[in-house]
């Protein structure tokens, strides 16, 4: 559904230093820097597919982006999007597409979210009942019956960008682009919104590219995640590998029954395990954190039940941010 | 083309609801227009206090021309003005993107997307004292004085489209332009007596470099003292090819834009 070969995207900015003079000068003589938004990237994404675009800020993500939405042209690299070329900006390839930014609104400000919904519906040309049904779909997975009444300057975020949604899904395009859908929004929101994400994708079999800060919303949506940082594409495949691949331990946590006997017994314990890439994180009176690697887990674990008096033991994987910030670390190749 | 004309309706079916949200601005807005229209005919009243002819015009081809005067102006405050500072607004927040993203024609939503509907009220009210005007001289229009009428006020509306959107276009290279459309208006408002009013170097510059003289002298000639059929070629040929420019422009600017912005 989107092909992406060698795309490379070279923005000319201009470099001048602070102050006064030098912005004089900058007048008649300016410098300029090229810089490499994005560089070299390849991907392909089936038709159905949920994709998590993860990077920091500036990694390039959203110029990606914009590229497979035709607002940018790339400098070097072929994009095939729907069987469309995007910068050509052809108005069939438009009608199949939706780009929802979390920080910027479409929405009319002064009147309700339904007048900004009659306007779309004009200019993608949706036909009457087409339009009630397919707004009929959006109120109730969204819940914006009342809402959407209400002017759009009087709602919360949560419910602004609910609307946001309905504005761009009216249309009903199988392409979507969303880049930070739930951004601000509360966490009760968010999981709104992701569950709305998750059921739009399985009702219209929609190919949904996602950007987000949010590690919860790629770990809930998301099988594949790209990973991308300073224009290069580190990462692409399953999450469970990434984690696999980039934090090949997990974090035991420990709670037993104190005393400086039980202590010592845990020191000759861990001691006891050797060589199985065990690491203390934290330790207290009553309670130890650990770090030990994937392989070694049940032993370690097992062995520790069977010495020490454990009043709760937990295992659980690393956070997807912990693995991010790992990854970036270690200059990961794909 | 229906589906343009479509749009167009939304957009005003759009922008009169976002409207009705503010009653009393309504009528302030009418009470403004019609003290404007009182003022501007007290002026010419009281230029003709000690004089028949102003440049060769009389007292109610004056007002006639300020009727068409204040259609033309209502015309920009209605259409050409509020689009201006979205546009400004677009490029600077970045939610262009939205309209880039949309299958219509970006030039048409850029420039007709947000109209202020009361403002019909001064195209109305200008187009009324042209009717008031030609009512008092007492010598009605030949059908072909009307029919000139019409096509060189629809010139006159294509050409302060065309000037304005190529100001609007300047943005994506400014940003700010808010200053440019002062400067504009503050020329426009030379339009609101006939060209031979004024003398030598500003009459020439009023007529070719900038043409006002097109925009009010020419249609109320057409009512008034006639004109030839060569007057209604030209204005109609600038019209359109400066209509034809600021579609180059813009085409010009969207890709400096979709390849420089982030």
């Amino acid at each position: 559904m989107i092909e992406v070969r060698g795309l490379q995207k070279v923005y000319k900015v201009h470099e001048r230093e602070a102050g006064f003079w030098s912005s004089v000068r900058s007048l008649f003589d300016r410098k300029f820097r090229d810089v490499y938004a994005v560089d070299d990237v390849s991907f392909s994404i089936a038709p159905g597919e949920i994709v998590g675009f993860l990077g920091p800020n500036g990694a390039g993500k959203t110029t990606t982006m914009k590229v497979l939405t035709g607002l940018l042209h790339p400098t070097a690299g072929e994009v095939q999007v729907g069987g469309f070329v995007p910068h050509k900006h052809e108005r069939a390839f438009k009608r199949r597409i939706s780009l929802v930014m979390g920080q910027k609104s479409q929405l009319i400000w002064d009147v309700p979210a339904s007048e900004t919904f009659l306007v779309n519906k004009v200019i993608y040309e949706i036909d009457d009942a087409a339009y009630r049904r397919q707004l009929d779909e959006l109120i109730e997975l969204l819940q914006i019956a009342e809402v959407m009444q209400k002017p759009v300057r009087q709602l919360s975020l949560g419910e602004r960008m609910k609307c946001e949604l309905a504005a761009s899904l009216l249309h009903k395009p199988d392409l979507l682009f969303l880049d930070e859908p739930t951004i601000g929004l509360d966490v009760n929101m968010q999981e709104v919104v992701r569950e709305f994400i998750r059921r739009y994708n399985r009702l219209h079999k929609a190919t949904i590219l996602l950007t987000s800060h949010y590690m919860a919303d790629v770990a809930a949506l998301c099988q594949r995640v790209m990973v991308i940082n300073r224009g290069k594409l580190l990462y692409d495949g399953e999450i469970s590998e990434l984690i696999e691949r980039h934090a090949p331990y997990k974090r035991l946590k420990l709670w037993f029954d104190g005393g400086r006997e039980a202590l010592e017994l845990l020191e000759s314990t861990l001691l006891s395990c050797g060589d199985s890439g065990l690491k203390v994180i934290a330790q207290t009176e009553h309670h130890v954190e650990l770090e030990v690697a994937r392989q070694h887990i049940s032993t370690v674990s097992a062995r520790l039940l069977q010495t020490l008096a454990v009043a709760d033991l937990t295992i659980e994987d690393p956070s997807l941010e912990d693995v991010i910030s790992q990854a970036f670390a270690a200059g990961v190749q794909p | 083309m229906r589906q343009t004309l479509r749009l167009l309706r939304e957009f005003l079916r759009a922008c009169f609801v976002e409207e009705v949200e503010y009653r009393l601005n309504f009528i302030g807005h009418l009470l403004t227009t019609g003290l404007q229209l009182a003022l501007a005919v007290f002026m010419a009243n009281i230029f003709f206090f000690r004089a028949d002819s102003v440049g060769g015009w009389s007292f109610y081809e004056v007002l006639l021309l300020l009727g068409v005067f204040n259609a033309i102006h209502g015309f920009i405050e209605m259409v050409l003005q509020p689009n201006m500072s979205r546009l400004v607004q677009h490029i600077r927040k970045g939610t262009l993107d939205y309209v880039l993203l949309k299958p219509v024609d970006s030039q048409l939503f850029v420039s007709f997307r947000h109209m202020v509907f009361w403002k019909i009220a001064d195209i109305v009210l200008g187009l009324g004292l042209v009717v008031f005007a030609l009512v008092q001289m007492g010598a009605w229009p030949t059908w072909q004085a009307i029919v000139s009428f019409f096509v060189l006020f629809s010139a006159a509306l294509c050409l302060v489209y065309a000037i304005w959107m190529m100001l609007m276009t300047l943005s994506f290279w400014a940003v700010k332009v808010d200053n440019l459309s002062y400067l504009f208006m503050s020329f426009f408002d030379t339009a609101r007596f006939p060209v031979s009013v004024y003398k030598g170097f500003l009459r020439l510059a009023l007529m070719y470099l900038f043409p006002v003289g097109l925009i009010t002298t020419l249609p109320a000639s057409a009512l008034t003292k006639g004109v030839s059929v060569w007057q209604l070629l030209v204005a109609g040929v600038l019209a359109l090819a400066f209509v034809a420019l600021t579609r180059l422009l813009w085409r010009l600017a969207l890709r400096s834009y979709t390849s420089a912005s982030s």
